[in-house]
C-alpha cells in the first residue's frame, strides 16, 4: 500500500510538471504581448518592463526560471495588477473556490449515490421514473441556466416569505454556500445517479447477492454490507474526473453568484495574457486536481481490496 | 423409501414454478415432488434447463419474483411449509436450517468482504453471536473444511483464494450454523476433476459427522453414482423417475433414464463404438406438452403418450417412474424397458 501511494505521488508530480510545461509552451505560442496595453510610452520603458518580468531573456532561460519558481512555490508577480504576487491572489481566492468545489462534489457524490440507490430499489415505479426524468433534465441543462433560474426562484421565495431564507448571491456564511454548490454539483450528481442506478441493478442480480439471500441475511444488511459497497465502486472511479468537471464549471457559477473565487482571476488573466497569473493558477489548479485524483485512487483501494495488492 | 420410520427432513410436494417472459409464460417446474432423509444424499439429475436449479432456488426464495411465481406446492422442513414463509419461529430458515452452495464459487462470494467475515455474518445473524465470537467460530469452520492456515485465510479477501478453496469456503459458510439440509446446486461443475473428488469427499465426511441431509443438483452421473443414496431424474420440469441409486442405475424404469445411461461414455466407447446421444431436444416449456414430455424423443412412445400425462407408478417399493409403459394395461414384452429395465 505504501509503495502504491508513493508511486501514485511520483506519477502526480510528473503530471504536474507536464501541465506546467504545456502551459508555458502554450503561453509563449499565443500571439500578442502581455505588456501591450501597459503604459510603455517609449522604448526605454518597454525595455525596463521586459527586464522586470524577465521577458528579455531567452525562452529556455525563462522556462528554467519558471520551473525554479514552482519548486520554491513562487509563481511570480502579476503582469497586469501592479506589484500583486500570484501567490497572494491564489491564497486569497482559492479557499473560496475550493470550499465551493468540495461542497459541490460532496453534494454530487452523496446525492448521486442516494438517488441512484433509490431509483434502483424502486425500479420502473414512480420514484424511479420521476428521478430519472429530473436526471435527464439536470444533465441537459447547462449550469449557468440552472444558476439563473435558481436565483430567480430564490428571489420569489424570499419575497413570498418576507425575509431572506437564503441569499441570492455573495459569499461569507454557510447560507451563501448552499445554493451555488448545489447548482455547481447538479450536473455531476445527475450523472452519478445514472451510474449508481445501473451499477446497483447489475449488483442486484449478481451471484454474491444470491448467496447473501441464501444465508438468510436481513434485506437491510444485504443492501448495506453487500450491495452498496460494491455498487459504489464505479461511482468512486469517476469521482476524480468529476472533481475536474466541477472545478472548471465553478468559474461560471462564481460569476453568476458573485463569489470572490479564483475563477474570475483565471478568466481575466487569459483575456489580458497575464503570463504569470495564467501559469500560476493553471499549475496550481493542475496540482490540486492531480492530488484529488490520487486521494480518490487511494480511497478506491480502501473500498476495493483487489486494487490494494498491486 | 428403504427405511420406513426414517421421516424425511425436507419434503417437497407438487411444486410448480412459472416465469413471465417476453415470449409468454414458461412453466419451468411442473409438479415436482421429492424428499430427503437425515444423513442421506438425494441427487437431482437432468439436463440443462430441465428445472432442477429453479426447483431448489424457488424453495429458497432465490428466484426473482416477479417475474417468477410459485403457483402450487409445498416444501416442508420438519413438517413446516417454507415455500411462502421463510421465517419459522422468528428465524429465517435459510443459512440456518438449510444451507446452500452454488455452482461458481468465484462469483458467489462478495469480493469486497473478508472471507471470515462472510462466514461470521451467518453466525451473527442466526446465532446472535458477537462479531468477535462469530469470527473465531468462522476460523474453526474454515479449518473444518480443510483450509490450511485458516486463521490467516479468514482475514483474506476472496480474490486471494483458488476456485477449490472458495468452494470450500462456501461450504463453510453454508454449514456454519449446522443446518439440517445442505442444498448443493452443481457445486463441482466449475472445478477440475481432482478438486471435484476432494470436495465430494469433504461433503461426505461432513455428512457423516453431523448427519445433515444433502440435496445435490448435478448433471454428472458419475458424481451421482459416487455420493447419492437416492436419485431423482428430472426432465422438462418433472421428475420422471426416482428411487435409490441402485434402482435408478441398475433397474432404470423410464426410457429417459435408459437413454441417459446409454449416452454415458464407457470404457468401450471409441471410434468404432461411438457415443449414443438422445436424439431431438426437450419440449418447449412455453407450451408444455399435454402428455409425456419425453414422448417425442422416446423410442418406446405409444399413442397414449402424446395426449395423456402418465401417472407416477411405483415399479418397486420406493422406486417410481412417470411412464405409460408401467401402467397396468401397458403391453408386456421382452424389451428391457417393458420389464422395468430388469435384465
Amino acid at each position: 500500500m505504501l509503495t502504491y501511494t508513493l508511486k501514485r505521488i511520483l506519477q502526480g508530480i510528473v503530471t504536474v510538471w507536464f501541465i506546467a510545461t504545456a502551459t508555458f509552451v502554450a503561453m509563449h505560442a499565443v500571439p500578442g504581448d502581455p505588456l501591450a496595453n501597459q503604459r510603455a510610452t517609449n522604448e526605454q520603458i518597454q525595455r525596463n518592463l521586459e527586464q522586470r518580468y524577465g521577458l528579455d531573456r531567452p525562452v529556455s532561460e525563462q522556462y528554467v526560471v519558471f520551473l525554479g519558481g514552482i519548486l520554491r512555490g513562487d509563481f511570480g508577480i502579476s503582469f497586469t495588477q501592479e506589484n500583486r504576487r500570484v501567490n497572494d491572489i491564489i491564497r486569497e481566492n482559492f479557499p473560496v473556490s475550493a470550499t465551493l468545489g468540495i461542497l459541490a462534489v460532496a453534494f454530487a457524490a452523496l446525492g448521486g449515490i442516494l438517488f441512484g440507490a433509490l431509483t434502483a430499489l424502486f425500479r420502473d415505479r414512480l420514484p424511479d421514473l420521476v428521478i430519472m426524468f429530473l436526471v435527464i433534465l439536470a444533465i441537459s441543462v447547462p449550469s449557468f441556466v440552472v444558476a439563473a433560474f435558481s436565483q430567480l426562484a430564490l428571489v420569489d421565495i424570499n419575497v413570498y416569505l418576507g425575509f431572506s431564507l437564503l441569499p441570492v448571491a455573495g459569499w461569507g456564511t454557510l447560507r451563501h454556500m448552499i445554493v451555488p454548490s448545489m447548482v455547481l454539483g447538479l450536473g455531476t450528481m445527475a450523472y452519478l445517479t445514472r451510474l449508481m442506478r445501473s451499477s446497483m441493478l447489475e449488483i442486484t442480480s449478481s451471484d454474491f447477492i444470491r448467496t447473501a439471500r441464501a444465508k438468510g441475511l436481513p434485506p437491510a444488511r444485504i443492501f448495506l454490507k453487500h450491495q452498496l459497497r460494491n455498487a459504489v465502486l464505479p461511482v468512486v472511479t469517476v469521482l476524480g474526473p468529476a472533481i475536474a468537471a466541477i472545478t472548471t464549471g465553478g468559474f461560471v457559477v462564481e460569476l453568476v453568484f458573485a463569489i470572490p473565487g479564483l475563477g474570475r482571476y483565471f478568466v481575466e488573466a487569459v483575456q489580458q495574457l497575464d503570463y504569470t497569473v495564467i501559469m500560476g493558477t493553471t499549475v496550481f489548479y493542475g496540482a490540486f486536481l492531480v492530488s484529488m485524483v490520487i486521494v480518490v485512487d487511494l480511497l478506491y483501494g480502501w473500498i476495493d481490496p483487489r486494487v490494494r495488492v498491486e | 423409501m428403504i427405511v420406513a420410520n426414517d421421516a424425511p427432513v425436507l419434503d417437497v410436494s407438487d411444486l410448480c414454478v412459472e416465469f413471465d417472459t417476453h415470449g409468454g409464460v414458461v412453466q419451468a417446474v411442473r409438479g415436482v415432488s421429492f424428499s430427503v432423509r437425515p444423513g442421506k444424499t438425494l441427487a437431482i439429475v437432468g439436463e440443462s434447463g430441465c428445472g432442477k436449479s429453479v426447483s431448489v432456488q424457488s424453495i429458497m426464495g432465490l428466484t426473482p419474483m416477479p417475474p417468477g411465481r410459485i403457483t402450487r406446492g409445498a416444501a416442508r422442513l420438519d413438517g413446516v411449509d417454507i415455500v411462502r414463509q421463510k421465517i419459522v419461529n422468528g428465524e429465517d430458515v435459510r443459512g440456518n436450517r438449510i444451507g446452500m452452495i452454488f455452482q461458481d464459487p468465484m462469483s458467489a462470494l462478495n469480493p469486497t468482504m473478508r472471507v471470515g467475515d462472510q462466514i461470521a455474518e451467518t453466525l451473527q445473524v442466526h446465532r446472535g453471536m458477537s462479531k468477535r465470537d462469530a469470527f473465531a467460530r468462522a476460523v474453526e469452520v474454515l479449518a473444518l473444511v480443510n483450509i490450511p492456515d485458516a486463521d490467516a485465510r479468514a482475514r483474506q479477501f476472496p480474490f486471494a483464494f483458488s476456485g477449490g478453496m472458495l468452494q470450500r469456503a462456501m461450504i463453510a459458510m453454508a454449514i456454519a450454523c449446522e443446518p439440517a439440509v445442505l442444498i448443493a446446486d452443481e457445486p463441482t461443475t466449475a472445478l477440475d476433476v481432482t478438486i471435484q473428488a476432494q470436495l465430494l469427499e469433504l461433503l461426505e465426511g461432513l455428512q457423516r459427522k453431523n448427519g445433515m441431509a444433502i440435496v445435490l443438483i448435478t448433471h454428472d452421473l458419475g458424481v451421482v453414482a459416487r455420493v447419492a443414496d437416492d436419485v431423482a431424474v428430472m426432465y422438462a420440469g418433472e421428475i420422471v423417475e426416482s428411487g435409490t441409486v441402485d434402482d435408478v442405475f441398475y433397474r432404470a424404469a423410464h426410457p429417459y433414464t435408459l437413454g441417459l445411461k446409454a449416452a454415458m461414455p464407457s470404457r468401450e466407447t471409441s471410434k468404432s463404438v461411438g457415443l449414443m446421444p438422445i436424439e431431438g431436444a426437450p419440449p418447449d416449456l412455453f407450451r408444455p406438452p399435454a402428455g409425456c414430455g419425453y414422448a417425442e424423443r422416446c423410442p418406446h412412445a405409444m399413442l397414449v403418450c402424446g395426449p395423456h400425462r402418465p401417472q407416477r407408478v411405483e415399479v418397486d417399493p420406493g422406486h417410481h417412474a412417470m411412464c405409460w409403459l408401467h401402467h397396468e394395461d401397458a403391453p408386456r414384452g421382452t424389451d428391457a424397458v417393458y420389464r422395468g429395465g430388469r435384465a
